[in-house]
């Protein structure tokens, strides 16, 4: 996980601790939703990624006009054999960066999250299973809505970890000027890891030992969100289990094989701040960042145990 | 093989020593027993487990003492429990010095209930219950932590502190609701078999005895214990009653001791000794264990007695009485206590001619031994010069005597003669030498009189007045004609009650008023009682007999009703939410303790720190800081995290090494900054 960091660490310079956080969502076996304005290296990351794991990479840039068809494959006529046979869309690589998901039509969007969701596709009466692993890294762009279907609350649940990159430090932007110019910082990165090693790593992040008192914490938590009068709607069970998946490979990165509280709070926020919906009708970045500020508000009430 | 935990092992024999005890307060163990378990007990809970290696040679020594016991049995020596509950005793003896394997620990218990049962069919006094419950929390105790001590696995430290403190609460509970249980479920009566004890201080203390001898030590004086209650109706309300309580008269002396010519008469519920007057005095007696005796006592001059109940372990019965010669009745049945009720004239009351003397009795109020010393009847007539008037004459000789004679408890020996050895060479007795003397030397004079053997005296106490068995007495009745028998008491007032040390009196006063209470609340305690206590409770009040007629009576319970409704419903919802709290909160871990020893710790060295950091946080940010302490605190915090979630907890000392580190480190730290303000203000102090 360490030298997955270092790699990804390259292409995006003086964000360790966003990387750390697309790390173990990766080694949790979530899907990523990247929000942040264009041009902060939502891509890049994506790639580097794909690239430092040696996985098959495809990168779908969601339009108003994309169909299902297109990022799922469709059945293809053979004149010669007089048969169909399916021809596999883009989303059949075990990692697929999805570029400004928020502006596909919903039809489109929902034929991506079945695929999250389900780890198959469905098309014409017949499920294809997709590859192993299967990661999707979604951006959205947070600040211009115009023309855009913003994802519902349910998919949104399907994101594991949602994350911001912000822009980096004017020392780093300014060496990034200096050194490397209008340069591709992707060929620098180097394939440190492979798909089976991924995969024994989400085993090992399963077997972290989670213990009951942990359990307890998430739990109370979920129910503090729940009962919380800012909130219309709090942490789902879905959100209590990723939060659980996401403090596990957490606690991997740490090199423990057991979760902290520390690992639950430090998940928290990038988990949940997504899954909860405010009461106020605030949209775009001040209804993230509120909800950010009012996860982490809550985390503050709710004792850890000792 | 795991060593035994030794807590639980004392705890095991502590609870094997409440058990015995259970046995031992019945004061039936011999005492060789007694001996035995004690010095096994003092062994045991040393460590010294001496038969471990002998276990053979021990179990060979058992089966010889069972044939001892047995032999003792048969031949009679030995009641059955007794020797039972003895033998239950050596079995636990050995058991607790044997290797404190897991058979042993089950074998010790088992024998612990064994001889608690045992200790309940000698005895069921409040010092048994007391051993009892006792028991019953260490054994609770010590298995509670075998069980903990088994599901630990090897080379882990028993988590003792975190289990007892649970645990205590658990058994606090326990007997809490016991108790409850106690008080509030209808009670059934106990009938245990075997030789019981009376209750209390063990064996009777036979206040009262069938015959009198003169002779040997009146021990009895100095006795303090309590061996009857009596309410009287009306109340003196004197502080110190100055009365005598008759049981028997006693009308034929042969030299040596005093018998009476006719013996069992008539049984019947109630007895009429004399013809009542208008003003008689009532009395409800209760007679203690430790009277002893079947024979009812009642104030000078008895006229009614009867209306007895009996209560024994196996419950309360009416027992009928039956009248026997010298006036005494005595009760048909026996058991360790008894209550009644008697009537009496009051002292100052005609009872006309003796009355109920059959005519034996009356020829033997002039008889004189066999062998009288002649000395005897020389005196009499010497101090009397020529006194002929019954009741003036026996005040002139009582008053002779009391003048002369001393009084003295000690007697060595037993004389040929006990009379003229103590009219004429010791000079001294006891209240029974007075009144034999006294009643002798009015026969010779042929004046009729008899002894008569009871208790004077009563202090008051709740209302009604007690009498102790060192307030046993002898004096004389005189039969003086027209008049009937009229009480002359030879003996000096100052040596007629109790003589026992004031101190110990009050001491014993206080333990029996305790014990009493405890028989009636507790041993006694039946669901007549408890349905009474309800239903005093619930019953509107009595209406005052002057109140007006047409006043409706309320049919509402009163407010106390409502007053105890109220405040039993409080006590159940303060339990309620009791409970609820403590079994909604996680035990302390061992983890958690030590992680407040580090925050106490690092609190005391004032290291900065945020409201609700973690120290996981706390470490984090201080080595993002830089900070020195972090190398002490990473690996302590790491620690920690793995004991409290990580399921791999501290070893032993480890916990301790840690802290030390820590301190060390926060020294230091105080230390450098000790320093550094120093050097800094340094150059400053020149400047100025």
């Amino acid at each position: 996980m360490e030298r997955l960091a270092a790699q990804l660490g390259r292409a995006v310079q003086g964000k360790p601790e966003e990387v750390r956080r697309v790390v173990t969502c990766v080694v949790a076996g979530g899907h990523l939703l990247l929000e942040d304005m264009p041009g902060v290296g939502k891509t890049t990351l994506a790639e580097a990624l794909a690239r430092a794991c040696a996985l098959s990479f495809s990168r779908i840039q969601f339009t108003a006009d994309l169909l299902p068809a297109d990022i799922l494959g469709a059945q293809v006529f053979h004149a010669q054999t007089a048969t169909f046979s399916f021809r596999p869309g883009p989303l059949f690589r075990q990692l697929v960066l999805a570029d400004e998901l928020n502006r596909a039509p919903p039809r489109t969007q929902s034929a991506l999250l079945e695929g999250m969701a389900q780890g198959q596709v469905s098309l014409d009466g017949q499920t294809h299973p997709l590859p192993s692993p299967f990661t999707v890294v979604a951006t959205q762009n947070p600040v211009d809505f115009s023309g855009t279907y913003p994802l519902p609350d349910s998919q949104l649940d399907r994101f594991l970890v949602r994350l911001s990159l912000g822009h980096p430090a004017p020392d780093v932007e300014a060496r990034l000027l200096t050194t490397r110019g209008a340069a591709s910082p992707l060929p620098s990165v180097e394939a440190v890891t492979g798909p089976e090693e991924l995969a024994s790593l989400r085993d090992f992040a399963q077997d972290v030992k989670l213990d009951a008192a942990v359990a307890d914490y998430v739990v109370r938590l979920a129910r503090a969100t729940r009962e919380h009068g800012d909130l219309e709607r709090g942490a789902s069970t879905r959100a209590v289990l990723a939060l659980g998946s996401a403090a596990r490979a957490q606690a991997l990165w740490e090199g423990r094989d057991f979760v902290t509280p520390g690992d639950v709070r430090s998940m928290l926020v990038p988990c949940w701040a997504h899954r909860v919906l405010l009461r106020s009708a605030v949209q775009g970045v001040s209804a993230r960042d509120e909800a950010a500020h009012l996860v982490d508000e809550i985390a503050r009430k709710v004792a850890a145990p000792r | 093989m795991k060593r035994p935990l030794r807590l639980r092992l004392i705890l095991r024999d502590l609870a094997a020593a409440a058990a015995f005890g259970a046995m031992a307060v019945s004061g039936q163990l011999p005492l060789p027993v007694l001996g035995a378990f004690l010095g096994a007990l003092v062994l045991a809970l040393c460590g010294l487990r001496l038969v471990a290696r002998h276990a053979r040679l021990s179990a060979l020594g058992l089966l010889v003492v069972a044939v001892l016991l047995g032999l003792q049995l048969t031949s009679g020596a030995m009641n059955a429990v007794v020797a039972a509950c003895s033998f239950a005793g050596l079995i636990a003896a050995q058991r607790m010095l044997s290797t404190p394997d897991a058979a042993a620990d089950g074998q010790t218990h088992l024998t612990s209930l064994l001889m608690v049962a045992g200790g309940a069919a000698l005895s069921g006094d409040m010092t048994y219950a007391l051993c009892l419950i006792t028991f019953g929390v260490l054994a609770s105790l010590s298995l509670a932590l075998g069980v903990v001590e088994a599901a630990v696995p090897d080379g882990e430290p028993v988590p003792v502190r975190a289990v007892m403190r649970p645990l205590s609460a658990g058994v606090a509970f326990a007997v809490a609701g016991a108790v409850a249980f106690f008080v509030l479920f209808p009670r059934l009566n106990w009938a245990m078999v075997g030789p019981r004890s009376a209750p209390g201080l063990g064996a009777s203390s036979a206040g009262y005895s069938n015959t009198v001898r003169l002779g040997g030590a009146g021990t009895i004086k100095g006795n303090p214990r309590v061996v009857l209650r009596a309410t009287l109706t009306p109340d003196p309300g004197l502080d110190a009653l100055d009365a005598y309580w008759v049981g028997r008269t006693y009308d034929t002396f042969d030299g040596m001791e005093w018998s009476n010519v006719v013996g069992a008469q008539q049984i019947e519920r109630q007895i009429t000794l004399r013809p009542a007057s208008d003003t008689l005095i009532h009395q409800r007696v209760e007679l203690l264990p430790a009277y002893g005796a079947s024979t009812l006592i009642a104030l000078e001059m008895p006229s009614r007695l009867g209306n007895a109940r009996a209560h024994s372990p196996t419950g309360t019965r009416s027992s009928p009485v039956q009248l026997r010669g010298g006036g005494e009745v005595r009760f048909t049945v026996t058991a360790p206590s008894y209550t009644y009720e008697a009537y009496s004239l009051p002292p100052d009351a005609k009872a006309g001619l003796a009355p109920g003397l059959v005519q034996a009795e009356r020829d033997q109020l002039l008889a004189l031994p066999e062998h009288l010393d002649p000395r005897v009847s020389e005196l009499a007539a010497r101090v009397l010069q020529g006194e002929k008037e019954p009741l003036a004459a026996a005040r002139k000789l009582a008053s002779f005597l009391q003048k002369d004679y001393a009084y003295t408890l000690e007697q060595e020996g037993i004389p040929e003669d006990p009379l003229s050895d103590f009219l004429f060479v010791r000079k001294a007795g006891h209240c029974e030498h007075f009144a034999t003397a006294l009643t002798l030397l009015l026969r010779t004079q042929g004046i009729g009189a008899r002894l008569a053997t009871g208790f004077y005296g009563g202090a008051r106490m709740d209302g009604g007045y007690l009498v102790r068995a060192g307030d046993a007495h002898a004096w004389t009745h005189v039969l003086v004609p027209g008049r009937g028998f009229v009480t002359v008491d030879a003996t000096p007032p100052s040596n007629r009650t109790s003589q026992g040390s004031v101190y110990l009196e009050k001491l014993l006063a206080l333990y029996e008023a305790v014990e009493a209470r405890w028989r009636n609340s507790v041993v006694d305690y039946s669901f007549r009682d408890q349905f009474e206590l309800a239903s005093a409770l619930v019953r509107p009040p009595r209406r005052p007999r002057d109140a007006p007629a047409n006043e409706a009576p309320s049919r509402l319970p009163p407010p106390r009703a409502w007053a105890t409704a109220a405040i039993v419903a409080f006590i159940v919802w303060r339990a309620a939410r009791f409970v609820s709290r403590w079994t909604g909160r996680a035990p302390a871990l061992a983890a958690t303790r030590f992680l407040d020893r580090v925050d106490a710790l690092l609190q005391k060295a004032h290291v900065p720190r945020f409201e609700h950091e973690s120290l996981e946080d706390l470490t984090t940010r201080l080595a993002r800081e830089g900070h020195p302490l972090v190398l002490a605190l990473t690996p302590l915090t790491r620690r920690y995290l793995e004991a409290r979630f990580g399921g791999r907890a501290l070893r032993e000392g480890e916990a301790e090494h840690l802290l030390a580190t820590l301190r060390r480190a926060l020294d230091a730290e105080a230390a450098r900054r000790a320093v550094k303000p120093a050097g800094q203000a340094g150059p400053t102090a020149r400047a100025s």
